[in-house]
């Protein structure tokens, strides 16, 4: 079945699939481009920045002791162990500052772009999922690793891994939304330079389309 | 343009950076890096504002590099305690930090310009009020047009 772009420009267009900035894209029935979506994932990313940022300033040596209500003394054992050094080492920067970089990148990463920026703008949407995803999950794992490794077991630091975890469980969503869509684009083209204008963010006639099929109008 | 405004901000802690951090006056690179850089930084910021030059910030990005990678030069040469080296560090943070930042578009809150027109609106290209901006290009009109008949 082809369907054409839909061509219209009385009022109503803006309410239509192909401009309507609140459309629903597959296979969601709400749209995790829509800031009651990412503006949580935002001040979730802020707090898990904040928490990094205390740590950071331990390593820094800018204040004296880290704060751990559990495990007493072991989260400074963390915070200096062997393994937080070779990170610095490769890092040039405390572990605990690069993460704090890292949880701003998924606020900044998840702020930028409009609500129906799994369409207008998927590069944008790949790398919050790579700064939320695969970084979120890496971190997740190494900070386990740290606490069977090192010995001893840094609240602060398992609080960061969950706020990552969650972050990827809220994230997912939206950067499943435009990775379907780029690939439906890629499925009924097989055509690489409109994948890559697509990708970009840029307007061609058939990624409007596809994307006008892809999502319904919101149903406000 | 929130994103300018704090690249703006990261450039002049960088400009003021050898003073914060109390660079050696014998390391003279380290003053003209971190000063330089700052600089470029804030002028790209600037630039993005004036509407020909809207994409300066991703030069921010070329600085951005320089600072990690130089970051990467010092510290390879530096042993022991000196790889804790501020000016290091803040390069490394910088570089990072304004890498995030020089990537996010002006504008960002809103669809790039081509989009901001209704679906079949062929004016948008000749008279419309904005002449199209985020990532123009050449094959979007043309195709469509052809999607037209």
């Amino acid at each position: 079945m082809t369907v054409s772009a839909p061509i219209s420009s009385d009022s109503t267009a803006d309410s239509h699939a192909a401009t309507d900035l609140d459309a629903i894209p597959e296979p969601f029935d709400y749209n995790p481009s829509s800031w009651s979506q990412r503006i949580p994932i935002c001040v979730i990313a802020m707090v898990g920045f904040l928490i990094a940022t205390y740590m950071g300033l331990f390593q820094w040596k800018l204040i004296d002791s880290a704060w751990d209500p559990v495990f007493g003394g072991q989260t400074e054992a963390v915070l200096t162990s062997d393994v937080s050094h070779w990170m610095h080492k490769w890092f040039l920067i405390p572990d605990a500052t690069f993460g704090a970089i890292a949880y701003l990148g998924d606020a900044i990463f998840g702020l930028a772009g409009s609500t129906r920026r799994w369409q207008y703008r998927p590069w944008l949407v790949v790398i919050f999922g790579i700064d939320v995803i695969p970084l979120g999950i890496v971190s997740a794992v190494l900070v386990a690793m740290q606490g069977l490794v090192v010995g001893s077991w840094c609240f602060l630091c398992l609080v960061t891994a969950v706020i990552s975890l969650v972050l990827v469980v809220m994230a997912y969503d939206e950067v499943w939304a435009c990775l379907k869509y780029l690939k439906r684009v890629w499925d009924e083209t097989h055509d690489r330079k409109l994948l890559w204008d697509v990708f970009w963010g840029r307007r061609t006639a058939e990624g409007e389309a596809i994307g006008a099929r892809f999502a319904t109008p919101a149903t406000t | 343009m929130w994103s300018r405004v704090v690249e703006i901000m990261l450039g002049c802690w960088l400009v003021i950076s050898p003073f914060i951090f109390a660079h050696p006056d014998t390391e003279l690179t380290w003053w003209i890096s971190d000063m330089l850089c700052g600089t470029a930084v804030i002028l790209f910021g600037l630039l993005s504002y004036w509407r020909p030059a809207r994409r300066a910030h991703l030069a921010t990005i070329g600085v951005a590099i320089w600072l990690i990678a130089y970051a990467y030069l010092r510290s390879s040469e530096a042993t022991g305690a000196a790889i804790q080296n501020a000016a290091i560090q803040n390069n490394m943070a910088l570089g990072l930090l304004l890498m995030m930042f020089a990537i996010i578009p002006n504008d960002a809150s809103k669809p790039p310009e081509p989009w901001r027109v209704p679906t079949g609106d062929t004016t948008r290209s000749g008279s419309s009020p904005q002449e199209p901006d985020d990532l123009p290009q050449s094959g979007t009109d043309r195709q469509l047009a052809a999607s037209h008949h």
